[in-house]
């Protein structure tokens, strides 16, 4: 069965078409991760999913339950892990949580219960009766997870939520979603990050500008790349007039250049790399670093878009 | 039940936050007891006007033909003077204008009393352009009112003993009884002196200032006047501080829209209506608590009487729901929390001045009350006169309708703007 089902969705505002028909399924106990840059159209996705907006075009499911007809059957299904901290400072965590709770309709001594379980996964029972306002910000993403999680959800969406974190918190929740998953949850994940889609996901649906341009497992992915190598290499000087040179070297399939960085695709970086330096010598350019990297979804977003996913 | 776990939720987090404790509960508080501390305390219930310092220049003469043994104007002198007054008022002379309003400016005295030359005679003759000059500290507020009561008081006995002694020479008059310059003279001096005793006895402590005063301004009077001053204070206080508390209460909302926490709460299977119906019940319980431990604060602190408990009782509804609904209308206006601050306090303060909620102990024009009436707030400061002054409860009916059906009106308005915006 397909926890999450996505059909021709659209989401116009004005003459802005922030998603332009998105298809994709997310089958039960799966995490799927929507990879894309900043702008995308993936947190416009899950907010229709989600009931915040409501689509101009198209429908999605959420455990067979449509967003637009039956929304609060699809939203019991469905635990929402926003953006931005979404809590009450004010409130402890345990306050926060029961409140949460309360909200999805459990009571006495089972939201008692749910409570206890949910600080337990977060590892915040000694800190429950701390205001959140008082946490660090790893520790409130923590709670925003929690708080999702009170009525046992069977699909629960997070987006971006290791945006600004520390890398410690960053690990916790990482292994906090992969545990959820064992536990049979199905996690929609959108990052920006594409190690966290690759360590995450059984499906990737890469977006970019309204649309997922790409979507299968990693593996699969990066097979859309065949063997090319990325290098990356940065430059004592501009280097735009030498960029048409390069993209005529013979084994260069894509090239990007943002910020005095430039990413490149090859066929063969033995082949290729000694005549990239000759060129850029000859165009009187010193280089300064060389990063030669095996194919990875950064590559298939570059392959795919010819921009890379850092600068879009 | 989601709807009142909204509602406690934030009505937990507004008892958590100093500011909305500090304008709900401490601020009208500290001002009514700074108030009453100006008035010498007022913690006891034997309230008392702290010491009036008045300075006098009588200017006043008595012509050669007058009938009067004494001018008006050193009766109204003496009224300052007497020792029927000592224990408040202390008095001074001074031999011209001039030094007098230099003291006055210095605020080596409170009150100025400038009594302009033949005030007698042209009062007598019925020149009503003349009259006795009061100034006052601005910053003073019942010792001028007191002073000039005294005066006004003192003018209208003599006015009115002009008159029935002139209707009694008329009625002489038509019956062939020819008048005895005399007797008139006799007449009028033994009125005066009268009058001039009944004065003292009048203003023989600041308790009886205080109860003429209000009398004067045609309202019931009570056993402690005083009281009653500070209750019609605390309840502009109250109706003041009601009013932003409805607005600051709805401005969770908004608080909430900026934190995320609403949006979150829209993601779950919880009707729009009822969140918002959860805001606005946090709102109506936060002012009606508000409005109860004021009025239990005011009276145990303060020994503000408040009057018949089920008066009590509907002036409290009338208020909460004009203050609900004029909370919930502003803030429907406002965009985000930095703007709510500037366009409440400006909003609200000036209704509340135009309301008449920091005049409410005073007798204002008429031109100011009709104003008032304008304004939610000068019908609810009306709905509590009603209650202190012990009125009868078909005076309450009016005020309390139109407290209802205006705070309905605006709420309904207010609700509509925000389930058009967020639901």
């Amino acid at each position: 069965m397909n926890a999450i089902e996505v059909k021709n969705l659209k989401k116009s505002f004005g003459t802005i078409h922030a998603v332009q028909g998105v298809d994709f399924v997310a089958r039960q106990g799966e995490i799927l991760s929507l990879l894309g840059p900043n702008g995308a159209g993936k947190s416009t996705t899950i907010s229709m999913l989600s009931g915040l907006l409501a689509p101009s075009e198209g429908d999605a499911f959420i455990m067979g339950h449509s967003v637009t007809a039956q929304a609060k059957s699809a939203k019991e299904s469905l635990g929402v892990v926003p953006q931005e901290i979404a809590l009450y400072p004010d409130l402890s965590a345990r306050e926060n949580l029961v409140f949460w709770g309360k909200m999805y309709d459990l009571r006495g001594s089972k939201l008692k219960q749910r409570v206890d379980e949910v600080l337990e996964i977060i590892g915040l029972t000694d800190r429950q009766k701390d205001h959140v306002g008082k946490f660090s910000g790893g520790m409130k993403r923590r709670v925003n997870i929690a708080a999702a999680l009170m009525h046992k959800p069977d699909v629960i969406i997070m987006d971006e939520p290791t945006v600004g974190i520390d890398p410690q918190s960053r690990r916790h929740i990482l292994d906090n979603v992969k545990e959820l998953n064992h536990q049979g949850m199905t996690v929609l994940y959108t990052t920006h990050y594409m190690e966290e889609a690759a360590e995450l996901s059984d499906h990737i649906a890469i977006m970019d500008q309204g649309k997922v341009i790409a979507y299968g497992t990693h593996a699969e992915l990066i097979r859309m790349v065949g063997e090319q190598t990325r290098i990356d290499l940065t430059f004592n000087a501009e280097v735009e007039a030498i960029i048409p040179l390069w993209k005529e070297i013979e084994g260069v399939t894509s090239l990007d250049a943002t910020d005095g960085k430039v990413t490149v695709l090859v066929d063969d970086s033995n082949r290729v790399l000694p005549r990239l330096i000759e060129v850029a010598a000859d165009g009187g350019v010193r280089i300064l670093s060389v990063d030669i990297q095996e194919p990875n979804l950064e590559s298939v977003f570059l392959h795919l878009t010819g921009r890379a996913l850092r600068d879009s | 039940m989601k709807i009142l776990d909204i509602a406690f939720k934030d009505l937990t987090r507004s008892f958590r936050s100093l500011f909305a404790v500090g304008m709900t509960i401490v601020a009208p508080l500290l001002l009514i007891g700074l108030i009453s501390l100006a008035f010498g305390g007022a913690f006891n219930g034997n309230s008392d006007l702290p010491a009036v310092s008045v300075g006098v220049y009588n200017a006043d003469r008595l012509s050669d033909t007058s009938i009067l043994e004494n001018a008006l104007g050193e009766n109204i002198r003496s009224m300052f003077f007497d020792e029927s007054v000592e224990s408040w008022i202390t008095a001074r002379d001074f031999s011209d204008e001039k030094t007098l309003r230099a003291a006055l400016d210095r605020r080596e005295i409170g009150v100025a009393v400038i009594i302009p030359p033949d005030f007698s005679d042209r009062f007598l003759a019925g020149e009503r352009d003349t009259q006795v000059l009061i100034l006052s500290d601005p910053t003073l507020t019942i010792a001028p009112q007191v002073v000039q009561n005294m005066v006004m008081a003192m003018l209208d006995g003599v006015a009115g003993g002009g008159i029935a002694i002139e209707t009694v020479l008329e009625r002489q008059q038509l019956q062939g009884i020819q008048p005895d310059p005399n007797l008139i003279s006799s007449l009028v001096n033994r009125y005066s002196a009268w009058y001039r005793d009944f004065q003292r006895d009048l203003f023989h402590n600041p308790q009886q200032a205080a109860l003429v005063m209000k009398a004067s301004t045609g309202e019931i009077t009570s056993e402690n006047p005083m009281q009653q001053m500070l209750g019609l204070m605390m309840a502009g206080q109250m109706v003041f501080f009601a009013f932003f508390t409805g607005a600051y209460s709805m401005m969770s909302i908004l608080e909430e829209n900026e934190e995320g926490t609403l949006a979150r709460m829209f993601t779950l299977p919880v009707n729009r209506t009822a969140i918002l119906a959860g805001k606005f019940l946090a709102v109506f319980l936060m002012v009606i608590v508000q409005g109860i431990v004021l009025i239990i604060a005011a009276h145990f602190i303060f020994k503000i009487q408040w009057g018949d408990p089920w008066m009590v009782v509907l002036a409290l509804l009338g208020q909460v729901v004009a203050a609900a609904g004029l909370g919930v209308l502003l803030i429907s206006f406002v965009k985000t929390s930095r703007q709510a601050g500037p366009v409440l306090g400006g909003a609200l303060t000036a209704m509340g001045m135009l309301g008449g909620l920091f005049t409410a102990n005073i007798a204002m024009p008429d031109a100011f009350n009709r104003l008032a009436a304008f304004t939610p707030q000068g019908w609810v400061v009306r709905g509590w006169k009603i209650v202190l002054n012990g009125l009868p409860i078909n005076e309450m009916l009016l005020p309390l309708a139109v407290m209802l059906v205006v705070g309905l009106i605006l709420f309904a308005f207010g609700a509509f703007r925000f389930h058009r915006r967020f639901a």
